[in-house]
């Protein structure tokens, strides 16, 4: 099927992750799905959508607002032999439930020296919406920081169900972030289209896409800020800077081969994140490539979430949020210095 | 059924192997922190007629005595808890995080993250409308935290077939139970209509008596709380100070009376048992028990390069 007819294109992401879910736990009755509106309402961002309708509240099933027991409950239900697949409806809720994440889904693996697995996906929505500083953070380092999580964030609408595939397959922890902006994007309208047209085929993690050639600069990043990016690149393109755009796609595993070679070919790279600049994702990938191309000494820059909690405002929303503008300057910066 | 002298057989293992443990710990074979459970053998052992091979237990930081009812391999136990390699967990767990997946056993060292685990297996059991049910232990302590009356709420409503099984044994480390904890835990399921109740945790037919019914109830998709009182013989750790418990509390509380093994022992040859061969099967459990800590201790220790492996599986 070509990309200009495909009926999907017109579908947004929380569509085609509904749709993948659907068609996963049709084909494997392992699955289960917990979360707060989960069931009727099919998710406040509708990515399970029709899930309880088709498959019953035996499978789908609404939560209380009870965090710890849930994601307790599918760490337990996961050694056990389900596959839960857990919605956390935005991330900044982790902050009651992260000991289940972080101390014994991540963690037991390794601690029982591979006697158990914990193959859960702990779906939830990251990113800017207007709802300030509670309902907007990213929080992709956290999880990224913390070993044996893998930490999957997908940059465009058409590698939502690839990625998730992948994640509800693997027997790690997945940790599934999605933005709410590419929830609600329509594929058609994503400056690129992903796996569009492959929307059955799992996407393997730790897989970066290079999704813009260019020779001046390398500009890693992840989620929303993958469209945002594509979008300053576009601009640059005008004033005669070719910016290589790579979308992680996965931030553990990191491909680091696609990284530090896309850096190695430019001389310079432009991490845009949407999470907290310190000790972050910006940070971590100069310093792998540094470490990687210091023969070359690279010439790098970051560009992420100022170290503010994330005001409501539109006006002071927009002042810390990278845009393309703001991507734009931090890129001419990069190159022009 | 319970069988008093299967049930003293059993308490006198564990003793033993705790005490096995405490040497270890002086020793310095076992470096780590480390919780035994003297003082609370018969709790262990009143649950141990009524697990079948279809159970989950999910223990706490004092787990060992719930490993061993539930049928754990105790040389793996012991090899895990003497920090060798070719345990449980080859060295990467330790006592706190003992797995065992062919017994549906685990632990946690996190306080109060058992319960909502437990719920897992439960589910599991439910959802594939399997026999067997799940046990949560907890202890006074993490009846306090908010997990456990999320888990409550959870389990009445799903209807999922899990005992929450509380050793009351009076401290959560150095405060007193009642200087923690508000009102009686065997009370705090009843909002969530969780029937619970409290038992001496010292005597063992006591234990069993109101476990059997607590877990046909649980069988029958009706969650169930059982709190037994019994007194920490140890500190919190071993090689804890303990200057927090005040001589006479402890005198008053560690009796012959008291010890779950010696008032056992009493009833027994109060019965019909005969005294001689009770010292007899005494001795005997504690051999056994001496040959599993010699083969733990005899497996090899971990190979350090092996500490950067297994992240993922």
């Amino acid at each position: 099927m070509s990309t200009a007819t495909n009926p999907a294109l017109q579908l947004n992401m929380s569509q085609l992750l509904s749709r993948a879910l659907e068609a996963e736990m049709g084909r494997d009755d392992r699955i289960v799905v917990f979360g707060e509106d989960v069931g009727g309402l099919g998710g406040v961002f509708g990515a399970t959508r029709n899930l309880q309708r088709r498959f019953g509240e035996r499978r789908v099933r609404d939560t209380p607002i009870s965090e710890m027991a849930f994601t307790g409950l599918a760490v337990g239900a996961a050694q056990a032999g389900l596959r839960p697949v857990v919605e956390l409806m935005f991330v900044d809720f982790i902050g009651v439930c992260l000991d289940q994440v972080y101390n014994q889904a991540a963690k037991n693996a390794y601690m029982s020296g591979g006697a158990v697995s914990v193959p859960l996906v702990l779906r939830t929505a990251v990113g800017l919406i207007g709802a300030a500083a509670q309902h907007s953070q990213v929080l992709s380092a956290t999880f990224a920081h913390l070993p044996g999580l893998k930490v999957v964030m997908p940059g465009t609408p058409g590698d939502g169900p690839g990625l998730l595939l992948s994640a509800i397959r693997d027997e790690n922890p997945v940790v599934f972030l999605e933005h709410k902006l590419l929830l609600k994007q329509r594929a058609g309208t994503a400056r690129h289209p992903g796996a569009i047209d492959a929307l059955d085929q799992p996407i393997p993690l730790g897989q970066a896409a290079t999704v813009r050639s260019g020779g001046d600069l390398t500009i890693a990043t992840a989620g929303w800020a993958v469209q945002q990016s594509l979008e300053a690149a576009s601009v640059l393109a005008d004033d005669g800077i070719e910016a290589e755009v790579v979308d992680l796609r996965s931030l553990v595993p990191l491909d680091r081969e696609t990284l530090t070679s896309s850096a190695a070919r430019t001389g310079r790279l432009l991490v845009v994140d949407e999470d907290y600049l310190s000790y972050g994702m910006s940070g971590e990938l100069i310093a792998v490539v540094c470490e990687e191309l210091w023969e070359h000494r690279p010439r790098v820059a970051r560009h992420a979430l100022p170290d503010v909690p994330i005001p409501a405002s539109r006006p002071l929303e927009e002042a810390v949020m990278p845009n393309p503008r703001t991507i734009a300057e931090a890129a001419r910066r990069l190159v022009l210095a | 059924m319970l069988d008093l002298e299967v049930a003293y057989r059993s308490m006198v293992r564990m003793r033993a192997v705790e005490e096995a443990v405490q040497l270890g710990v002086i020793s310095g074979e076992i470096h780590g922190e480390m919780h035994v459970g003297i003082g609370q053998e018969a709790i262990a052992a009143g649950i141990e007629p009524l697990l079948t091979d279809d159970d989950a237990v999910v223990s706490t930081h004092r787990p060992h005595l719930h490993a061993l009812v539930h049928r754990v391999n105790p040389v793996a136990m012991l090899a895990e808890l003497f920090e060798r390699d070719g345990g449980l967990c080859h060295g990467k767990g330790g006592h706190m995080h003992l797995f065992s997946p062919d017994r549906d056993f685990m632990c946690t060292g996190i306080v109060g993250a058992s319960v909502p685990i437990a719920l897992g297996y439960a589910f599991a059991r439910h959802y594939r409308e399997r026999a067997g049910l799940a046990v949560a232990v907890l202890g006074d302590g993490a009846a306090n935290i908010g997990a456990f009356a999320e888990s409550l709420n959870l389990a009445a409503l799903w209807r999922l077939p899990v005992v929450f099984l509380c050793e009351d044994n009076g401290y959560g480390i150095s405060v007193a139970r009642d200087a923690a904890t508000a009102g009686a835990i065997e009370r705090r399921g009843e909002p969530y209509g969780i029937p619970g109740r409290r038992v001496d945790g010292t005597d063992v037919t006591a234990v069993y008596d109101a476990a059997e019914q607590a877990f046909g109830q649980a069988r029958a998709g009706q969650p169930a709380l059982l709190v037994c009182d019994c007194y920490r013989w140890s500190g919190h750790y071993e090689g804890d100070t303990d200057h927090y418990r005040a001589q006479a509390e402890k005198d008053a509380a560690m009796t012959a009376e008291r010890d779950p093994i010696q008032r056992l022992r009493a009833r027994l040859i109060a019965g019909r048992a005969n005294e001689d061969e009770l010292t007899e099967a005494e001795a005997a459990e504690r051999a056994r028990v001496a040959e599993w800590v010699a083969e733990a201790r005899a497996k090899p220790s971990p190979n350090p390069a092996d500490a950067l492996s297994g992240v993922f599986v």
